[in-house]
Formats: C-alpha cells, sequence, structure tokens
C-alpha cells in the first residue's frame, strides 16, 4: 500500500513540475513577445528605418512620459489633470447608464406592457453610434461635463439595457414555476428570482457599456473639449508631437485595462453564489 | 366566460396594439413641440425631410446623400474584408497553439485596450487623411473583436471532442478543421457581427475628424455650418443603415450555421 501511494505522489510531483516548467515557459514566450516588439521598434527607430518625428523611439515615449506628469505643455495640463477629467466624465456617464439602463431592461423584459411601451422607443435611439449623437449634444448643451456625460450614457445605455432585458428573459422557467406554486407574488418572483438569475447577464452588459463609454470618452474630448486624454492626443497632433499622442494612448490603454479589471473583482463579489462548472 | 372577464381581455389586446403607437406618436410630438420652440436647436421634421431632399437637388461635395452612404459602406467593407481573413486566421493561431498565444498574444493583449478611435490622430499623422488611413482604421476597430472571439471559440471547445478525433486517428489538421472550427463557428460569428458594428461606428468617427467625403463628413459639415437639419438627415442615414446590416447579419447567421438557433 505505502509504496502505491508513494508512487501516486511522486507522480504528482513530476506531473507539478513538469506543469510549472510549462507554466513558466510560456510567461518567458510572453514576456519575449512584449520585449522583441519594443527592441524592433527600438532599433528601426535608431538605424533610421521610420523617420524620427512620425515613430519616437519607446525610451523616448518613456522621457516623455515622466516629463508630462510634472510639465503643462504642450496641452495645458499635467496628465493627472487630463487623467482626472477623463474618468470624470466617464464614469459620471457610465454609472447613469447602469443607474437608468439596467432597471429599465430588466423591468421591460419581465412586463409585457413595459416592454410594448419602451421598446419601440428603444430601438429608434439604438441604431444611432454614439459618436453621432456629439453634434447634437454639443449643439444643445455646449462641452461641458453634462454633455460628455450625456454622450458617455447613451453608449452606455444600450448594452445594459439589451443585456438586462435578455438575461431576466432568460430566466429558468421551472423556478418561476416552483415560486408561483409557493404562492409568491410576481413581483416577489422578479425580485428574488428573475433578477439574482439575470446578473450573469448584466454584468456582461456592464462589461461592454464600460468598454465603450471609455472608447467614446475619447471620440468626444476630440471632438469638443479643453481637458482630458482625447483632448490631449488630439492636441499632441495638432502640433505635430506623436510622442504626446503615443504617450497619451497608451495612459488610455492602460486606464481601460485598470478599469476592466477593477471590474472582474466586482463581478467576482456579486457572484460569488455562483458554482463554477 | 362572462362578460367582465371578457371585457378584461379585449382591455388587454387593446393596450398591447396602442401602446408601442403611442410611444412613437409621443416621440414625434416630443420632437414637433421641441422644435417648434428652439427651431436652432432642433429642426421641425419638415425642415429635415426639405434638407433631406435637397441633398439630392443640391448634392454636397458634388455627392448625392446615397454616394456619400456608399462612401462610408466602401470604408467599411474593405477594412472588413481584411480584417475576416487576418483576424480570423489569428484568432486561430492563438487559439490553437499555445506557444503562439504566449508570444503573440502578449503582445495583442497590450495594444488591445487602446480604442480604435483613439488610434485616429496617430493614424492621420502618418498616413494624412486619405482613403488608406481611414480603411487602416477600421481595421484595428473590426480586427480586436474578431481576434477575441474566435480565440475565445477555439479555446472552449470540449476537450472529449478533441481527445476522440484523436483516438480516431485524426492527425492536427484534421481535427482543426473538421472538429474545432465548426464548434467555434457561432462564436467566430459573434465575432463577425461585433466587428461589423463596430466597424460602422469607426468610420464615423474617422470621417468626423477629416474627409471630404462619407456620412460622418456630412455630420462634420452640418455642425460647422449650424445646418441642424444636415446633421439630422445624416443621423437618421447612419442609424438606418446600421440598423440593416445587423439584420442582414442576423438574417445571414441563420443560414451560415443554423445549429445554433435554440
Amino acid at each position: 500500500m505505502a509504496t502505491g501511494k508513494e508512487k501516486l505522489e511522486a507522480g504528482l510531483k513530476e506531473w507539478k513540475q513538469k506543469r510549472n516548467k510549462e507554466i513558466l515557459q510560456l510567461a518567458q514566450l510572453s514576456a519575449a513577445g512584449i520585449l522583441s516588439l519594443l527592441i524592433i521598434w527600438q532599433l528601426a527607430v535608431m538605424l533610421g528605418w521610420v523617420n524620427e518625428r512620425m515613430l519616437p523611439a519607446p525610451t523616448q515615449i518613456f522621457e516623455t512620459l515622466l516629463y508630462k506628469i510634472g510639465n503643462k505643455p504642450p496641452d495645458g495640463n499635467v496628465l493627472w489633470v487630463n487623467i482626472a477629467a477623463s474618468l470624470r466624465v466617464a464614469l459620471s456617464g457610465f454609472l447613469a447608464a447602469i443607474i437608468i439602463g439596467v432597471p429599465l431592461g430588466l423591468v421591460m423584459g419581465w412586463w409585457t406592457y413595459a416592454d410594448r411601451f419602451i421598446r419601440p422607443i428603444f430601438e429608434l435611439v439604438r441604431p444611432v453610434p454614439p459618436i453621432a449623437w456629439i453634434p447634437l449634444v454639443v449643439v444643445w448643451m455646449g462641452i461641458g461635463l453634462k454633455a460628455k456625460a450625456l454622450i458617455i450614457f447613451f453608449t452606455a445605455f444600450v448594452p445594459c439595457v439589451i443585456n438586462s432585458y435578455t438575461g431576466i428573459k432568460l430566466t429558468s422557467e421551472t423556478l418561476i414555476n416552483v415560486s408561483q406554486t409557493f404562492g409568491a407574488p410576481n413581483r416577489e418572483i422578479f425580485w428574488k428570482v428573475g433578477i439574482p438569475s439575470s446578473l450573469p447577464m448584466v454584468f456582461a452588459g456592464i462589461r461592454v457599456a464600460l468598454g465603450n463609454s471609455w472608447s467614446t470618452l475619447v471620440a468626444a474630448e476630440m471632438l469638443a473639449s479643453s481637458a482630458g486624454l482625447g483632448y490631449m492626443i488630439q492636441t499632441g497632433r495638432t502640433v505635430a508631437r506623436p510622442d504626446i499622442v503615443i504617450v497619451g494612448m497608451v495612459v488610455i490603454g492602460a486606464i481601460g485595462a485598470l478599469l476592466s479589471g477593477l471590474l472582474s473583482r466586482v463581478e467576482k463579489y456579486f457572484l460569488r453564489w455562483k458554482v463554477n462548472r | 366566460m362572462n362578460i367582465a372577464t371578457k371585457r378584461q381581455i379585449t382591455i388587454r389586446t387593446v393596450l398591447y396594439y396602442v401602446l408601442p403607437v403611442l410611444a412613437i406618436a409621443l416621440i414625434g410630438l416630443g420632437w414637433v413641440v421641441f422644435s417648434a420652440g428652439h427651431p436652432e436647436l432642433m429642426p421641425p421634421p419638415a425642415l429635415v425631410w426639405e434638407r433631406f431632399v435637397k441633398t439630392f437637388t443640391k448634392p454636397i461635395a458634388k455627392t448625392s446623400l446615397f454616394g456619400h452612404a456608399w462612401a462610408s459602406l466602401r470604408r467599411v467593407l474593405m477594412a472588413l474584408m481584411i480584417a475576416w481573413a487576418f483576424g480570423i486566421s489569428f484568432g486561430i493561431l492563438i487559439g490553437w497553439n499555445k506557444k503562439c498565444k504566449a508570444f503573440f498574444g502578449s503582445i495583442f493583449e497590450v495594444i488591445r485596450p487602446i480604442p480604435p478611435i483613439a488610434w485616429i490622430p496617430i493614424v492621420i499623422m502618418w498616413f494624412g487623411i486619405g482613403e488608406f488611413p481611414k480603411i487602416l482604421l477600421v481595421f484595428i476597430g473590426t480586427f480586436v473583436p474578431l481576434v477575441i472571439n474566435t480565440s475565445a471559440g477555439i479555446e472552449l471547445v470540449d476537450k472529449i471532442n478533441i481527445d476522440a478525433g484523436k483516438v480516431f486517428g485524426g492527425n492536427n489538421r484534421q481535427i482543426l478543421a473538421d472538429i474545432v472550427i465548426p464548434t467555434a463557428l457561432p462564436s467566430i460569428f459573434a465575432g463577425i457581427r461585433t466587428s461589423v458594428s463596430s466597424g460602422w461606428t469607426t468610420v464615423l468617427a474617422a470621417e468626423m475628424l477629416g474627409a471630404q467625403k462619407g456620412l460622418g463628413a456630412l455630420v462634420t459639415r452640418g455642425w460647422q455650418g449650424s445646418d441642424m437639419a444636415l446633421v439630422l438627415v445624416a443621423v437618421i442615414t447612419i442609424a438606418i443603415i446600421g440598423a440593416l446590416l445587423s439584420l442582414g447579419l442576423q438574417k445571414l447567421e441563420k443560414v451560415v450555421c443554423p445549429w445554433n438557433n435554440k
């Protein structure tokens, strides 16, 4: 018996070592991928394959990033001010879309009359790409925080509604029937069965909404703004400073990734009851 | 059935059909009332219709409204063709081969979170405002969802099916072509659908920031000339084409992967 167990443990150990080795190898490959991209980029600039005025080297980008942290030119704001301006706009539009869009979708999915009334309005608004709202909203409300937040709201609102609607529509009939058998009124079933079972879909919608908000924000700031990351890269273009543009792109990408990581944490917390298959 | 319940049922059916009409009527009424009070913010429907007719009698940039719509559509379609070819093959590559995923996937993950619209300034700096930079921008916008959906679909294929293929002596290529790709087809198609709507949005943004022709250019032109009726004509056209595109794809999905329907 003992030898059998020892054999098993030895086998397990060997398998674990093999797996660790594989993970390490893949991690090395990942690092190699990014490194080779940076090295080719740097070499291309240093050897003069590409014009430095068009594509500055990674080292130059890094220097500009450090410079922007403490200096205002050329767009008139320190990097932090731009980041804060962008975040404030994006998050206010995004949160408003969740607060209005998710309940609306849930109600539409649960009560037929609400669906019949709201659906036509929603279907009229839905196919308009959020960017096309920018001129209308700017004419209506100027280029302040409210106007930009409204544009973000439009882009984040649609996926929130669609996913909440679909999510609650997919509630298992069996669960609803069981609740009805136990005498629960419709409203209680909505709260205690419908909403929890729609949550995974709702979160998928919120995730799409977050991505949309962040990307539309850049468009809104490029077209009409006086601060923010989109404004920074647009200014970088007009004064022919590709390093500023690329720093802006990198920061936009990094914050976007950060926000989406944060959302994953929140999602995990809310869906902790869900059994992972 | 007594009269009371019968009446209740008729009220319900009437409500069922009246509510959507009521909603649309309210929107229309709201538009008319608001535009009567603030014509400079929101032109009345009649004026928008007039402006719509005028785009044909007095073309902008020597192109009618259909010409502008076609200019935008052509850019999207050309970029989509290229993005479908590259995006789906790249997605299959990094979904299927772990080492490729580690090497190229890491580069992709670094570039992915940058929204396509954020590429516009740098692409304009590099290539100007001609036809190629716009197609490139739409390509960037459509490539990402294609790769994500394709590689996710490939990775989600049930291991048992792959093992069964191996037991029956299939080589790697056969397993990929006969088992993995058909199973991943619905999620590849989801990527195609996302790519179309994201391409349509990106082309607008690209055109709004610098173009002679295209619906996005019309929007900017109307905006800068304080011609709100023209903006609305362009926005409504954009919405109609976008809706038609997604409807067409829904129909196509039923043909291409019929097993995906409940």
